[in-house]
């Protein structure tokens, strides 16, 4: 078994009363794309925002390649080298394409341009670099959030909802750089309703349901499990 | 800029010369307006720097200009300092205090943020108040007699300059992408690695220079200052507004917005001085409704035009 990337340890987090997260653990390891599943308000955007410092946790362990990052900043996860896109799209509206994926990195701005070219190649976003991203199409701006997550080159990256409202075609391309990735050595961890997607693409599953994690394994053990189906369709 | 760098360029030079000159053959009256007019510009440029490119809405960048007034008016009256080195104390006084008080009030999101500031501005004026044996109090604080119009003319000029210079220089470059970032979505900012508090510190640092210096050099050319005269409201809403009339976020735009604004208001006040609160008021209220992002704003959206316009 290789060292895991992430590592998150009983892990949970209240809403007042409501525990959107509850003693949740995860093992991530290097190269693989999982799955992260469970009806609406099973936690889900919760623990992404926990792993990546958007919400503190109140109790439990985050490793990322075996550091502790829980109760660090945003960007300070965000350096180490955890990239993640978002259920609604957040882009900059009012900058273009290309400046959306500049901001990013510190490097030489030379360097980041060549780099920012070559992953709106990538999306073919090429043509419409100098184009405010607020003007582009909901799967176009999808598709610059997934590309500007990739200049910093992370070693993990967490999708939420990656196919949303994305058509067919997009879709595959998407996919297709997810799987990219992973060919890489990158480790992905998806958030997505979409059980097509997720059993085509995930490796392993998590099933989230009331905070906590009712099943995890490969995709065609987790669709035929009872807790799950229960979960989804009730009793 | 992009279509014709050359001309524009040699346009501002013209406008340099001239205004450079200007001075010699203009009358008191002229000379004085236009020292307040680069003031204004100064100011509102200022403010485009925090609020503007962040969008946190400062409701009390007077208080900058008040504490760089009071500032260089202590250094010239009770240390003997002249008044060119006050008037850059007065700008490093200002960024002491931004820098003071924008580590706690840069957390504060939105309406917050502008209410703190609010709330800053009025502790400040009631301090000076307060602290009689330094400031003067109410009663004031008078500075020694000196004719020096003209080199404060000059000395405004090059803050007005220094000011827009700034915002060009701030605009084109990947940190004036980050500021902006922190506009469009702080939160993804965040998570794409920006350090947005530090970001937002170094820009609220920025904004306060400005004014600071621009507060010293009215302080000496007015002669006298006391807490109602270099804290008031007003002073914040007038640069606020000749930000949005010309264009937030844009290098020109506050520049358009005080000469469009400041010689409207010299001209309607001098003829009709009841109309002329009302009027300003109707701009406001015109601004906000008819176009938001103002003049430049409205053009760039509508012709895809840089933000260095």
């Amino acid at each position: 078994m290789a060292a895991p990337v992430l590592e998150v340890d009983a892990l949970s987090k209240h809403f007042g009363g409501v525990a959107a997260v509850a003693g949740v653990s995860l093992r991530l390891e290097p190269g693989r794309i999982y799955g992260l599943i469970g009806p609406n308000g099973s936690g889900k955007t919760t623990l992404f925002n926990c792993i990546t410092g958007l919400e503190r946790r109140d109790a439990g362990r985050v490793l990322f390649n075996g550091r502790r990052i829980d109760g660090l900043k945003p960007f300070e996860v965000a350096r180490l080298g955890i990239g993640r896109t978002f259920q609604i799209i957040r882009v900059f509206p009012e900058l273009s394409a290309l400046e959306n994926l500049l901001v990013v990195t510190d490097g030489p701005l030379a360097a980041a341009r060549t780099r920012a070219l070559e992953l709106l190649r990538f999306v073919n976003l090429e043509g419409l670099k100098d184009e405010y991203a607020g003007n582009l199409s909901y799967g176009q701006q999808k598709l610059v959030e997934f590309v500007r997550v990739l200049m910093r080159d992370p070693t993990l990256v967490l999708l939420d909802e990656p196919a949303a409202g994305v058509n067919r075609t997009l879709l595959n391309d998407l996919l297709d750089a997810v799987r990219r990735l992973r060919d890489e050595g990158k480790t992905i961890l998806l958030v997505e309703h979409d059980m097509k997607v997720v059993m085509g693409l995930c490796e392993t599953v998590f099933v989230l349901d009331h905070g906590e994690k009712i099943a995890e394994g490969p995709p065609g053990l987790i669709q035929a499990d009872e807790r799950v189906i229960e979960a989804y369709f009730g009793r | 800029m992009t279509l014709a760098p050359r001309a524009f360029l040699t346009g501002l030079a013209v406008l340099a010369a001239a205004l450079a000159l200007y001075p010699i053959v203009g009358t008191g009256y002229g000379v004085r307006a236009m020292l307040q007019l680069f003031m204004w510009i100064a100011l509102a440029g200022s403010w485009n720097l925090i609020s503007g490119l962040t969008g946190y809405v400062s409701f009390g960048h007077v208080a900058f200009f008040g504490a760089g007034a009071y500032a260089g008016a202590i250094l010239i009256a009770k240390a003997g300092w002249p008044w060119l080195p006050a008037a850059l104390a007065g700008g490093a006084a200002a960024c002491v205090l931004a820098l003071v008080i924008g580590y706690p009030c840069l957390r504060l999101k939105g309406p917050y943020f502008a209410i703190a500031m609010l709330g800053l501005n009025e502790v400040l004026r009631a301090l000076t108040s307060y602290f009689e044996g330094l400031t003067g109090g109410g009663s004031g604080l008078s500075l020694p007699t000196l004719h020096a119009t003209v080199p404060i003319y000059y000395a405004m000029a090059l803050a007005a300059a220094g000011v827009t210079l700034l915002t060009y220089l701030i605009i084109t470059s990947r940190f004036g992408l980050r500021l902006m970032t922190i506009r469009e979505d702080e939160v993804a900012a965040e998570a794409m690695g920006i350090d947005t508090a530090r970001h937002k510190l170094y820009a609220f640092l920025l904004s306060a220079a400005g004014p600071g210096v621009v507060g010293a050099l009215a302080a000496r050319d007015q002669g006298y200052i006391e807490p109602i005269s270099v804290f008031p409201l007003a002073t914040t809403i007038t640069m606020i507004v000749m930000a949005l009339f010309g264009g937030k976020g844009t290098v020109w735009g506050p520049v358009l917005g005080a000469i469009v604004l400041f010689v409207s208001q010299e001209i309607v006040w001098a003829r009709f001085p009841y109309v002329h609160q009302l009027l300003f008021g109707a701009i406001i209220a015109a601004v906000v409704l008819l176009m938001p992002r103002g003049v430049l704003g409205l053009l760039q959206t509508k012709y895809r035009l840089p933000r260095t316009l």
